[in-house]
């Protein structure tokens, strides 16, 4: 039956095929600007989760030692100076206790040669953890990243940037498997990583265990902290700190008393009060948008500038690139107002038509009337009309979806992403037109008596 | 013929309610049909004929009696089940065909199984079905022919044999020859008179021609709304004598 009305209704349309397509038009424009929409957004999201995931605007820093002062000029330090305090079993209490945290990795830095035979490079080496290149969305030119296994192994592996590859082995050249010599140890390596980053690109990456044991250490330099949410960077960023205050503690008063007895008085001694609970810190954590906003400035500066900007780590990349996202979301905003105007005039275009068809039809009603049919049938056959009618719009207007989502970003760079919920949702918006504004002509049919039905000339 | 009638009414009243005073279309009617038997029911315009046969056709309920097909009581029936008798009991033959324009003639006869809920028949069946109607009407060779590309009579013969696909008991008629010329109406109720003879369906032929009413082999004149006279038409006409004689009257 359902075949049959299907039939039907494609034939009762195909009769008056230019004032079908005429009709269809405003559902035609309408789903296709609902697909634009939705591709626009769609390409929105992946740009902002990219940028957002490659330039790690998430990242929190936590570095051992506190060579904070006052000010450039004053002397005054507020903090303790180098430490070696910080160790794995912080970035693991860290990890447990601190909620929000996406990834942690620990690590020791270096800075020296990176050799290989007759070449070599000076550079930084990171000593790090399994989750690092995750946090910065890595991928590998050759080889691959080192794993936990190698981490808890002490395995000497390293991960090169592609301008220390170069330098040591040559532009381009294979690197996987080879042999190169870091502060006095064979270290081999086991993948090229294609970071753009200007730093990271002259870099050498190995397992923190592997540094710690050729620098002959057990602490580590740093912490790298990922937060789940941009926005919760400040929060984590308090609750870390808090956290090592009290795990270093002991560390802290003894170094103070250590000061204490060697005589450093006044404008020497370290300034209480840097810390929460009055003692200076051995060890810093940062945002990564304090560090991106304070790089270069004087101390006194940076710290006013930190002070006068409390919602900080809400200015982020994401948010920065709200600016462009709001040329988009004008865009969206544009679209979602053509797309409901023309599915509304679409619609009420519908259901013009079919009051048209249902009067020109009467006799016809009447007729089927006559022979039996219901009145749910006549009902069910001008709403399967009215339905078929949106949805042959609706499936021209997802194609013109598509082209004009393609033209976008042919024509404007504008990053748009199709996506099989677009579509979907475009022709769940045809059908429930169809049925909407269908409905009242369907039901006027369904309504008539036969026996004027029949009269009707 | 002293069975239970096929169709039984009594006192059957249809007043309208229009702006001005009641109309009154039937005024108590009582009649009885038997089954096999081919009626005509005559009367002037606005006597209530019309009326009396969208009664009997279950496409109307009348303000108060009863009517009894085969039977049943279908006078307050719900709108379903009148479709459905509509459907499986009675046959239409309307005076201006109502054939559904550019639909062939073989779709058109097959519009009422399309509406045989309760006895669902394959597309195949129905066109097999429909041109076995067809060719009763003698029209099987323009099974694909749209009703434009037929002549009056032709489009009749294909409107009766829609009437006659689901087998129904009775065929109502109204007015099947108004539009048509005097020799194709003795074509039509020679069908008329062959289908009442061979396969016993019932007709009931309403007309205001007093000529066409002679084919019938009961006569039953309405005016205003009242049975006037209700007389056997033993001597009625032979319309395929008259068809194979080569003129009529």
């Amino acid at each position: 039956m359902l075949r049959t009305s299907v039939r039907l209704a494609i034939r009762a349309l195909g009769r008056n095929a230019l004032r079908t397509i005429l009709t269809m038009l405003g559902m035609i424009i309408g789903v296709a600007a609902v697909m634009t929409m939705v591709a626009l957004g769609n390409g929105a999201q992946d740009t902002v989760e990219q940028d957002v995931r490659s330039a790690g605007t998430n990242l929190i820093h936590v570095n051992a030692g506190n060579y904070t002062r006052g000010g450039e000029e004053s002397r005054i330090a507020t903090g303790l100076g180098a430490a070696t305090t910080l160790t794995p079993a912080d970035a693991e209490a860290i990890g447990r206790t601190v909620a929000g945290i996406k990834r942690i990795a620990p690590g020791v830095r270096l800075r020296g040669w990176i050799a290989s035979g007759s070449h070599r490079f000076y550079g930084q080496v990171l000593g790090t953890d399994v989750p690092f290149a995750s946090m910065f969305g890595w991928h590998f030119d050759e080889g691959r990243w080192f794993t936990a296994a190698d981490v808890a192994a002490r395995r000497p592996i390293v991960v090169v940037g592609r301008t220390t590859r170069d330098q040591i082995f040559g532009s381009g050249a294979k690197a996987v498997s080879r042999t190169v010599t870091i502060h006095g140890q064979s270290f081999t390596v086991g993948g090229v990583t294609d970071t753009a980053d200007p730093d990271q690109i002259e870099m050498a990456f190995v397992p923190y265990t592997a540094l710690q044991d050729a620098l002959g250490i057990a602490y580590l330099h740093t912490i790298t902290i990922e937060a789940v949410l941009a926005g919760d960077a400040s929060r984590i960023a308090a609750e870390t700190a808090a956290l090592l205050r009290s795990r270093h503690a002991a560390h802290i008063n003894a170094a103070v008393e250590k000061l204490r007895r060697a005589g450093i008085t006044g404008n020497q001694m370290p300034q209480f009060g840097a810390g929460a609970a009055g003692a200076p810190d051995d060890f810093t954590v940062k945002t990564q948008s304090s560090e991106a906003l304070t790089k270069g400035l004087y101390t006194s500066v940076a710290a006013f500038v930190l002070a006068n900007m409390p919602k900080l780590d809400e200015v982020n990349l994401a948010e920065m690139n709200a600016t462009l996202q709001r040329a988009r979301s004008t865009m969206t905003a544009l679209l979602a107002g053509v797309a409901v105007i023309s599915l509304v005039v679409g619609g009420v275009g519908i259901m013009n038509i079919m009051l048209v068809a249902v009067k020109e039809r009467t006799r016809e009603i009447g007729v089927r009337r006559a022979v039996g049919a219901r009145r749910r049938d006549v009902l069910v056959q001008f709403l399967t009309e009215a339905l078929t009618l949106s949805a042959v719009g609706g499936a021209i207007g997802i194609a013109l979806g598509f082209v004009s989502a393609f033209g976008l970003t042919l024509l404007l760079d504008w990053p748009t992403r199709t996506s099989a919920a677009g579509v979907g949702l475009a022709f769940g918006i045809s059908a429930a037109i169809g049925i909407f504004f269908g409905f009242y002509p369907a039901r006027r049919a369904s309504r008539l008596d036969p026996i004027d039905a029949l009269r009707t000339e | 013929m002293a069975a239970v009638p096929l169709i039984a009414v009594r006192d059957l009243e249809k007043t309208y309610a229009m702006d001005g005073p009641p109309v009154h279309a039937l005024c108590g009617v009582t009649l009885a049909i038997q089954r096999g038997e081919f009626v005509a029911v005559v009367g002037p315009s606005g006597s209530g004929k019309s009326t009396l046969m969208h009664i009997l056709g279950c496409l109307d309920r009348p303000t108060s009696g009863t009517y009894h097909l085969d039977a049943r009581d279908v006078s307050r029936l719900s709108d379903d089940d009148l479709s459905a008798i509509r459907n499986r009991q009675i046959g239409f033959v309307f005076q201006g065909f109502n054939l559904l324009a550019r639909t062939s003639a073989l779709e058109n006869v097959e519009l009422p199984l399309l509406y045989a809920h309760r006895n669902r028949i394959a597309p195949a069946e129905r066109r097999v079905r429909a041109l076995r109607a067809l060719g009763a009407v003698g029209l099987a060779d323009r099974a694909s022919h749209f009703p434009n590309q037929l002549s009056g009579g032709q489009q009749q013969r294909v409107a009766i044999a829609r009437a006659l696909l689901n087998d129904p008991a009775i065929l109502l008629a109204d007015e099947p020859t108004g539009n048509l010329d005097s020799r194709t109406s003795i074509e039509i109720m020679e069908i008329f008179q062959r289908l009442n003879a061979q396969r016993g369906i019932t007709i009931v032929l309403i007309t205001h021609e007093p000529q066409v009413a002679a084919y019938a082999s009961r006569i039953i004149q309405i005016i205003d709304g009242r049975l006037v006279t209700d007389l056997a038409n033993a001597s009625h006409r032979a319309a395929a004598a008259e068809l194979a004689g080569g003129g009529h009257g």
